[in-house]
């Protein structure tokens, strides 16, 4: 078992956590257990032994070079030697942005995690102790995945504006990292003490995906507080500015730098350091009474009685094979039931939801309603595919993988048909909802001539689907444990497939400016689907890569 | 000994409803040193619960529990020190070597790392697991994950064990040191909480048979005062009669029947 440097920094200011009321000894002892695990893959019944890396022993600390490349990036909202408010507010709304919704996607299985109970609560190891140190567990991984994305601005920093600046947002940092947590575990505490049994398990999602909304509509807020237009770059408070935090982490700055010490500036710094104390505090004391509120999420309350006809009726509309209409309904249920897989999916959803409409909200605020209605940004749509890529990377996954034992006994004709099931089920189940209501809501808006464009995207989001089937490593659906350490390696697939989502936008760009033009690629688009929907699921396709696999390096 | 004698476990009045069913309705029990009770009862009876709840693992129970002389409900878990589990179903950290597991659960009872490290590494060898102990327990076979549940629950000399079905997946050699190392620990005054649905087992190491039904306690005694009570040669007689079940040759008849219907292979 490794000693992990972290634990060796914890070990200096023990003397918090002994304050707390923690027993120390123990709490790092399960995060060493745990960091340990983290590092350690489960071989899945279908890897075997052929792959001897499975053996190696990961770092769960790897760095993730898209983060730090992207954090370069935060250079250029440092660098400014003035507007320091207006720069950092907007420098804390996307790292707010990027670490929530890792949060909330990530880690809302680890926060709300069972199995860990049964094993170390039947250990004398007190309600507090266990809490704070799963609390700790997500937090250093917050923290180091906001280190690697603000690390090159913080260094830039140092030198740019001296240790004083330096210093001031390393602690809004840590104090940002530890508000958005302890904030998502407030609500879910919540929402564990008013609901109960399956409703409570559904309200998480809801609330998962009005978190989603709301962190990506925040965000968008914090760059219309300033009057980007003027050219005075000018902070004129509002009464909202005060509800937005990212405002907070950035108006120390202002203090610092400007010495312009208007009172609201002066408000909102003191914001950014009490109200994350005060919910710290609030957190502490009642890490018992969610200890304690986690197990109504065990319980299994009458279970709402489903006949399945919806998905049966649906299989056999979309699947003309036997086989594959029973993996169909597999998929479909597995999705409607397993609690992981909607804890990953669903915050995706309120992406997907929100994001078409942001571009589109962008163009409103700018007065410019009547452009949007003859313009192109109805493209804007084919964001809702992002749900498309976190499905099919997800549908993987299952608590309960062992379970996949079942592909290996049941005589398959291949595993061509389990694959096109699922990936059917995901499309019927996930995006052709999301999608018809932004289709819905779009026409509503720029008027019945985009009919047959959104006809097209549907089209080409199908198509879209299989390519990111291909372009993620194959895996049967339900049949393998998540690991945070593994995910890392589909950031390269995740990128090819943004870029080939951007190619088909653009395509379908390019099509509408040949008249009649979009009746010419829907006819493609068909044909197109109809080859790659038969040709990418051939039954030996499994056995010996008989297709192509667009794969990218991790 | 005798009257006098504190009970280890005393339940008094216990009730406990999960959302939609009773789960237990209002159960007395006192249970003293040495004793290896036997808990049984058709599935879903509540032994587990009753289980989880003396362990903390389940709460919003009706009524009082002392182990050791002390409310467990006083939110003390220092009682826990004192209690060696096996859960139902084999739950561990298999992505863990036995080394790492067995240490990490020393240490969490209060052992030092050496010691449960030596301990732990004995106690493995005893069980024919040497060669195992540096491999991760998702490579171990069923039997082999039971053996290291059974060390992790042992390993800090424990008062009190509860045991849920602990001998699932064993051979039968490993069964015959288990059911001995019970027997000598109970004769060391150690106390022992066993679940378990084999009926002969319960009935050669128990000697105090406590037979669960529909939450309530229905029979509690020896074995021979079981039989004597019921007039039924075996356990299983006894547990058949007791809760009520005499059909299962029509039960079994008709389940053959229903896997024979329809059409049968495409």
């Amino acid at each position: 078992m490794n000693e992990f440097l972290i634990l060796k920094l914890l070990d200096r200011i023990q003397w918090i956590f002994k304050g707390l009321g923690a027993d120390y000894a123990l709490m790092r002892r399960i995060l060493q257990v745990k960091l340990t695990m983290d590092g350690r893959r489960t071989p899945t019944l279908f890897s075997g032994s052929q792959n001897s890396k499975l053996e190696m022993e990961g770092s769960p600390f790897r760095v993730q070079w898209l983060y730090l490349l992207l954090g370069l990036m935060l250079i250029a909202m440092v660098a400014p030697r003035d507007h320091h408010m207006l720069m950092m507010s907007l420098l804390f709304s996307i790292v707010m942005f990027l670490i929530t919704t890792t949060l909330i996607s990530d880690f809302s299985t680890v926060m709300l995690d069972l199995r860990d109970k049964n094993i170390l609560f039947s250990k004398p190891v007190d309600r507090r102790t266990l809490n704070m140190a799963k609390s700790l567990h997500i937090l250093i991984y917050l923290l180091t995945l906001t280190l690697t994305f603000t690390g090159p601005s913080l260094l830039f920093s140092l030198f740019r504006h001296g240790p004083g600046f330096f210093f001031v947002y390393a602690a809004e940092i840590l104090l940002m990292d530890g508000f958005i947590l302890v904030f998502t575990a407030l609500i879910y505490l919540l929402i564990l003490r008013f609901f109960d049994g399956e409703k409570l398990k559904d309200i998480i999602n809801y609330v998962q995906i009005v978190l989603s909304v709301a962190v990506t509509v925040g965000a968008q807020l914090v760059s219309r507080m300033f009057n980007l237009s003027e050219l005075g770059l000018d902070f004129t408070p509002a009464w909202w500015h005060f509800l937005l935090a990212p405002v907070w982490f950035g108006a120390p700055f202002e203090l610092l730098g400007g010495g312009t010490g208007s009172r609201s500036v002066v408000i909102l710094t003191a914001l950014s350091v009490v109200v994350p104390a005060v919910m710290f505090a609030a957190y502490i004391r009642l890490m018992p009474v969610f200890e304690r509120s986690l197990q109504k999420l065990a319980e299994h309350g009458a279970e709402g009685r489903d006949s399945g006809r919806l998905a049966r009726v649906l299989s056999e509309t979309v699947c003309r094979n036997k086989a594959e209409a029973m993996f169909f309904r597999f998929t479909w249920s597995m999705m409607k039931n397993e609690r992981e897989f909607k804890l990953r999916v669903y915050p995706t959803i309120g992406f997907s939801l929100i994001f078409p409409f942001i571009f589109i909200f962008n163009q409103v605020w700018s007065g410019d309603l009547a452009g949007i209605r003859s313009s192109k940004s109805f493209l804007f749509i084919y964001y809702s595919a992002l749900l498309l890529m976190t499905v099919v990377q997800m549908v993987r996954y299952s608590a309960s993988y062992k379970g996949a034992w079942i592909y290996q006994v049941i005589p398959l004709p291949g595993k061509g048909l389990v694959y096109r099931g699922m990936l059917k089920a995901a499309v019927v189940k996930l995006l052709v909802p999301l999608f018809l209501l932004e289709a819905a809501v779009f026409t509503a808006l720029l008027g019945s001539w985009i009919i047959a464009d959104m006809a097209v995207v549907l089209l080409a989001l199908l198509l879209y689907a299989v390519i990111c089937f291909l372009t993620f490593p194959k895996a049967l659906p339900f049949s393998e444990k998540y690991e945070a350490a593994q995910r890392k390696e589909f950031t390269g697939s995740a990128f090819v497939q943004l870029f080939i989502l951007g190619g088909l936008a653009g395509v379908h760009y390019v099509f509408t400016l040949i008249p009649a033009g979009i009746y010419i690629y829907m006819v493609i688009l068909v044909a197109a689907n109809a080859w790659i929907w038969r040709r990418a699921f051939l039954p030996d396709t499994s056995r010996d890569n008989g297709f192509p696999t667009l794969r990218a390096g991790g | 000994m005798g009257l006098t004698e504190e009970p280890v476990i005393s339940i008094e009045g216990l009730w406990m409803n999960y959302s939609d069913r009773m789960v237990l309705r209002g159960i007395d029990l006192k249970v003293y040193r040495g004793q290896i009770i036997g808990y049984i009862g058709p599935n879903g009876a509540g032994k587990s619960t009753t289980v989880k709840i003396m362990l903390g693992l389940v709460e919003g129970y009706n009524g009082t529990i002392r182990i050791f002389g002390r409310d467990i409900s006083d939110g003390d878990t220092a009682y826990k020190k004192r209690i060696g589990y096996v859960p139902e179903v084999a739950e561990l950290y298999d992505s863990l070597t036995a080394r790492e597991y067995l240490t990490f659960t020393g240490e969490l009872y209060g052992l030092k790392q050496a010691d449960a490290d030596d301990k732990a590494r004995k106690l493995m060898g005893l069980l024919g697991m040497e060669k195992a102990y540096d491999m991760r327990i998702a490579s171990y076979s069923k039997g082999m994950k039971q053996k290291v549940l059974l060390i992790a629950s042992m390993l800090h000399d424990p008062d009190i064990l509860f045991l849920d079905e602990p001998l699932s997946g064993l051979d039968a050699n490993s069964v015959m040191v288990v059911k001995e190392i019970f027997a000598t620990l109970a004769a060391r005054g150690k106390t022992i909480f066993y679940s378990s649905h084999i009926m002969d087992v319960v009935e050669r190491i128990s000697s105090r048979i406590i037979l669960l039904d529909g939450g309530d306690i229905v029979a509690d005694g020896t074995f021979t005062q079981l039989r004597e009570q019921s007039r039924e040669g075996s356990l299983e007689e006894i547990f058949n009669q007791l809760t009520g079940f005499d059909q299962y040759r029509d039960i079994a008849s008709e389940f053959v029947a229903v896997i024979g219907e329809g059409a049968g292979h495409e």
